[in-house]
């Protein structure tokens, strides 16, 4: 059997891993939003740190020629951009949608600028080395293997982070502590957590996973950077996070759902199945709202989502 | 008898503060031998804006003693709670535990000092289990090890008398349930300090009896219990020792000398006295809160009962028959439900006479705001009628009462009873805001609210740079000339006031005591809130006495004294006055 000319098996197996690749940095990026969330911090910069991630991972993997700097760079501005986000939210308290809508803002000039200014007229891509590794046995399977088994190493990372992040939240005291934070800072603290480091690290934790995230569509996949890539991608991972319930292994479900929807609709398009293509763009973001709808009214927000807290307030 | 001694040579009963603290046995813990106080607080302020809540407070705490803290809402009580739980920091004054002095830095510093705080309103995070809820901040590694305390805390729950998994969610709780859950959470925690605010208050008269047998076997293990409350019989069922709070402080102290003598009823009378009565110690050079809420020197009390006195007579006798001309109000038989800790209203019948200021008193919390509120309109009743000049008005809401000549001035000033964050003249305009002059129906005429805001400033005489500024940024005091000049310019025929004066500096409580006087004499009804017995004596005609949702009595001026309205507010009552030797 074959679809539009190419074996229908290849074809399938071609979609799911254009869907997975497309889900692992919404992965990453919902996954730090949920440890944010979780402790009360409501982050809308995530745009804007991916779009910093990924370009100053592209930059330093450009510069250096090595990949993994490009990664440690896409963390290092996440984490500095969540130190901000933290710093102005946690300890100065102003409002979090406010300082994130700007660092979405600000993320996106300043990564314009810089990238025009440094690269003029040129769009380079990297000439770095980003190895498929096929993990033994497991690669062989029929249509799966070579989707989910013949990947990079970042691909790999940002699976195996959702059992992490799952632990993490689940049995760690940091993870107690993040969610009594976000629930009730006041319990919290009157118990003996310290409610402003527990937000501050979940903040540099958001952060870092949204850098990471950008560094992987810039540096792992495309190996390019464009002005306002991400297009979007933060918003969608904000609102997986939700639907995700934040829960690490929901949020994983819906963002590979998400990432299906996307590749199958760039996949009937090379069917040459007659849809005007604005409408199968639009499938995987129809299917976020339907889902929100959905949810609504059974997902329960942190109480303490976007509240700032201070002791012996009266 | 030294209780202390009991724990050491106890029958091997768990103890739980010593038996669950494994890693980090608490510094104190090692004194119990020595017969003296765990926790030593010396002179003690703290302040919050205008008001001291603390002035110079000392207090003991014994090991093995359950020390309650009485007062009235607004004594200081909590505060100096909060000092010894690390949430506030005091402004002046030493704490000394053990002996050894020390800065008490954060909750968290408390909990490792042995300081343990159950608070009015629970620190617990509904949708995290019971286990996770009693390790949260507890120190340990990485990883929280639920394996080991599950066990624990299983015993405890046992011990407790709670029949419930360690792995339940707290918000399938009860709340009794739920306070025995705190209990546990700073036991664990190797809590030789425990301290309880308004644990009652939340609690069904059988889950009060139990918290207090659960106290005294705190005791008798050698905790250090202290039982802050407003309830008198509370404190005497379970106290060793007394210390009594009014206004910011400590003006009376009873040893266990005194607490475990025979005459109950001389404690009784004595503590009532010293909560409510007129005698105040002197020598604080600091304005407490107590003072500047007290409106009248004691002997201007008797020339005012002489004004008054003949208006008494005559009110008191209409108000008898039910039949009196003069009569505007009526409350027959209300109900209504309950919010969360406070008392719903049952079966309350009241009728309010022109000319007349009913005070009502009662401690905070036991239906006076549900009562004001029920009168203005604001909050429905579920059975009964309210008649304004035999006209049935029940359930008609807000905008009829206001309508017909009903005002309410909260005692929620800034978030009930104005936008804080807008302006000066659009707060006065608010309750007239679609009506002339302030409107044409469509447009806002923001001239006419202007002068409107203007003219009241200049009245009350408010202290503002102009009507512009936001309401939210001027004083407490000014805030309420506001709010009171709004409901005023209405000119209702019954105005409710709901703690006028709390929070405000002399000068001004009395010019609102006045205007609200002036109202009544210019023949409007007056019903006045306070939990200042002074001012409600001092202009009331009669009193009504709440509590529990109930009007337990009403007693024309002439025959009310402190210690009687107070003896009621504590569910005591009504006892013929006479002043035992």
């Amino acid at each position: 059997m074959t679809a539009g000319g190419i074996p229908l098996a290849a074809f399938i197996t071609a979609m799911l891993a254009a869907g997975l690749v497309a889900a692992a940095p919404l992965v990453l990026a919902a996954l730090g939003e949920a440890v944010g969330e979780k402790s009360g911090l409501l982050n809308l910069g995530i745009e804007g740190m991916m779009l910093s991630g990924a370009f100053f991972g592209f930059y330093a993997a450009y510069q250096t020629g090595g990949a993994l700097w490009g990664v440690l760079a896409g963390i290092a501005v996440g984490l500095t951009l969540g130190l901000l986000f933290a710093v102005l939210t946690v300890s100065l308290r102003v409002d979090q949608v406010l300082v994130g809508l700007a660092i979405t803002i600000f993320g996106g000039g300043l990564t314009a600028f810089l990238y025009r200014d440094i690269f003029g007229g040129q769009n380079p891509s990297l000439s770095v080395d980003t190895p498929r590794i096929a993990i033994p046995a497991l690669s062989g399977i029929p249509i799966l293997g070579d989707a989910m088994f013949n990947q990079g190493l970042l691909f790999y990372l940002a699976f195996l982070l959702v059992s992490v992040f799952a632990f993490l939240l689940a049995r760690t005291r940091f993870g107690l502590q993040v969610r009594a934070v976000g629930e009730h800072p006041f319990a919290a603290d009157a118990s003996g957590v310290d409610v402003t480091r527990t937000r501050y690290l979940a903040a540099l934790i958001a952060g870092a996973m949204a850098g990471l995230a950008g560094a992987f569509l810039s540096v792992a996949d495309l190996k390019i950077f464009q002005v306002g890539m991400t297009v979007g991608t933060g918003f969608i991972a904000l609102a997986l996070t939700m639907v995700g319930g934040w829960n690490p292994y929901r949020i994983l479900l819906a963002s590979v759902l998400f990432g299906l929807l996307r590749s199958l609709g760039n996949g009937l398009q090379i069917l040459g199945i007659d849809v005007r293509t604005e409408f199968i763009t639009m499938l995987p973001y129809i299917g976020i709202m339907v889902a929100l709808a959905l949810l609504a009214g059974r997902t329960s927000l942190p109480a303490a989502l976007g509240v700032p807290y201070a002791r012996g307030r009266r | 008898m030294n209780r202390s001694g009991r724990r050491q040579t106890g029958d091997g009963q768990i103890t739980p503060a010593a038996a669950l603290s494994p890693h980090r046995p608490s510094p104190i813990t090692h004194h119990p031998v020595t017969r003296s106080p765990i926790v030593q607080m010396r002179d003690i302020s703290k302040r919050f804006g205008p008001v001291l809540a603390n002035d110079r407070i000392s207090l003991d705490l014994w090991p093995g003693e359950v020390h309650a803290v009485l007062g009235e809402n607004g004594a200081g009580k909590t505060t100096l709670m909060n000092v010894l739980a690390g949430m506030y920091q005091p402004d002046a004054g030493t704490i000394r535990i053990a002996g050894e002095e020390v800065q008490i830095t954060s909750p968290a510093d408390a909990l490792r000092r042995g300081i343990g705080t159950v608070y009015q309103h629970f620190t617990l995070v509904p949708n995290l289990s019971i286990l996770e809820n009693v390790v949260l901040g507890a120190e340990g590694g990485f990883l929280v090890d639920l394996g080991a305390a599950e066990a624990k805390v299983a015993s405890m729950l046992g011990e407790f008398g709670l029949d419930v998994s360690p792995q339940t969610e707290i918000r399938h709780l009860a709340l009794g349930q739920r306070q025995r859950i705190e209990i546990i959470k700073v036991l664990f925690r190797g809590t030789r300090v425990l301290l309880l605010d308004e644990p009652t208050s939340v609690l069904t008269p059988g889950e009060v009896t139990s918290l207090l047998e659960l106290l005294r076997r705190l005791r008798d293990q050698g905790v250090a219990v202290v039982l802050i409350t407003h309830k008198l019989g509370e404190a005497l069922a379970v106290s060793d020792r007394v210390t009594i709070l009014r206004g910011g402080r400590a003006v009376g102290d009873l040893g266990p000398d005194v607490m475990s003598g025979a005459n109950r009823e001389s404690v009784r009378q004595r503590i009532v006295e010293q909560m409510f009565g007129g005698s105040q110690p002197s020598g604080s050079h600091l304005p407490t809160a107590s003072a500047q809420n007290r409106v009248i020197p004691r002997n201007e009390e008797s020339r005012l009962q002489d004004v008054h006195g003949g208006g008494e007579l005559r009110f008191f006798a209409g108000a008898q028959n039910g039949m009196s001309p003069a009569e505007l109000l009526s409350l027959r038989g209300i109900s209504t439900s309950g919010d969360r800790g406070s008392p719903p209203l049952h079966d309350l019948s009241l009728d309010l006479n022109s000319g007349e200021v009913f005070g009502i008193a009662g401690v905070d919390g036991n239906g006076q705001k549900e009562l004001g509120e029920v009168i203005a309109g604001q909050r429905p009743v579920t059975s009964g009628k309210i008649l304004l000049n035999g006209v049935d008005i029940t359930n008609r809401g807000v905008a009829v009462a206001t309508r017909l000549g009903i005002g309410y001035v909260t005692d929620d000033r800034l978030h009930e009873g104005s936008v804080a964050g807008s302006s000066i003249t659009d707060n006065v305009a608010l309750k007239s805001i679609g009506r002339k002059p302030f409107s044409n129906g469509f447009w806002l005429n923001r001239r006419a609210m202007e002068e409107q805001a203007r003219r009241l400033i200049t009245e009350f005489d408010v202290k503002t740079p102009g009507p512009d500024t936001a309401i939210g940024t001027l004083s407490g005091g000014n805030i309420q000339k506001l709010l009171l000049a709004r409901e005023l310019a209405l000119e209702p025929k019954l105005l409710i006031c709901n703690k006028p004066t709390t929070g405000l500096d002399l000068r001004t409580a009395r010019f609102v005591i006045q205007s609200l006087r002036d109202q009544a004499d210019a023949g409007k009804v007056v019903v006045l809130i306070s939990s200042e017995l002074d001012e409600l004596l001092e202009i009331s005609d009669r009193i009504g006495v709440m509590y529990n949702g109930q009007l337990v009595a009403v007693i024309p001026r002439a025959a009310a004294d402190l210690e009687t309205i107070g003896n009621l507010m504590l569910g005591g009552t009504r006892r013929p006055r006479r002043v035992p030797a």
